[in-house]
């Protein structure tokens, strides 16, 4: 199946585009495009709303009832 | 207004509760722990963004490098989630000082905390814990509640935001 893609133009720091070509270079990504795709992915996953959410109800609790 | 008795807990600071807590002008709550951690890459970072929030009379903030070795579960969530070198130095400072508390706003550093069995609150914790703590009144923090869209850059969903401060308004 055919997978839609969208164009994206980003700015990046000269440091981490080195770090990220090296990365390529090296074969640990297939090229540039799906090295920042996965970036996105995984920082995605990890910051998910829901998580987040969970943390601040967290934080409300613990500031409301916390003994410490 | 008064502080009632101080909390055992240390707590070691990401830079997000540091730039965040500033911004409003609340870093004096984090004075009443009875130290303040600040991890040397932490530090740098503050520095960048926010240097006010380093030299606020209010506070003693320790800055320090964290020395002993990670282990090798905080070496695999950092990996995994892609933690910064504040993050990455600030969990190492919070195993080295058990049981610290480590202060953050970034979900990755709070999820790899939580893997850890780390206890770990954010600005919005801070500030809902000086009511409790009596270094604000429930208006003051309602009002640093609401403050934080346009004073902050602390990045918070509008609809829990205002779940939040209905929360505490609920609060006697």
């Amino acid at each position: 199946m055919q997978m839609t893609k969208t164009v994206i133009q980003a700015e990046l720091p000269p440091e981490l585009a080195t770090r990220a070509r090296s990365f390529v270079e090296d074969g640990w990504a297939s090229d540039f495009n799906e090295l920042l795709a996965e970036a996105l992915r995984r920082f995605l996953e990890s910051h998910s709303s829901q998580l987040t959410e969970s943390f601040v109800i967290n934080d409300l609790q613990w500031g409301l009832h916390g003994n410490d | 207004m008064a502080t009632t008795e101080s909390p055992a807990l240390i707590v070691v600071c990401d830079a997000g509760p540091l730039i965040h807590l500033d911004e409003i002008d609340a870093l004096d709550l984090l004075a009443d722990f009875p130290r303040v951690l600040v991890p040397e890459a932490v530090w740098r970072e503050v520095q960048r963004h926010r240097p006010t929030a380093l030299a606020n009379p209010s506070l003693v903030i320790e800055r320090l490098e964290p020395v002993s070795p990670a282990p090798s579960e905080l070496q695999t969530l950092s990996q995994v989630l892609s933690l910064h070198s504040g993050e990455w130095q600030a969990l190492r400072l919070v195993l080295e000082h058990p049981p610290a508390l480590l202060l953050t706003d970034d979900t990755a550093a709070r999820l790899a905390a939580t893997s850890l069995g780390i206890a770990a609150h954010g600005t919005i914790g801070i500030l809902i814990r000086a009511i409790r703590r009596k270094q604000r009144s429930k208006q003051q923090v309602l009002s640093l509640l609401r403050s934080i869209p346009s004073a902050s850059t602390l990045h918070l969903k509008r609809s829990l935001l205002d779940a939040v401060i209905r929360e505490v308004e609920k609060q006697p």
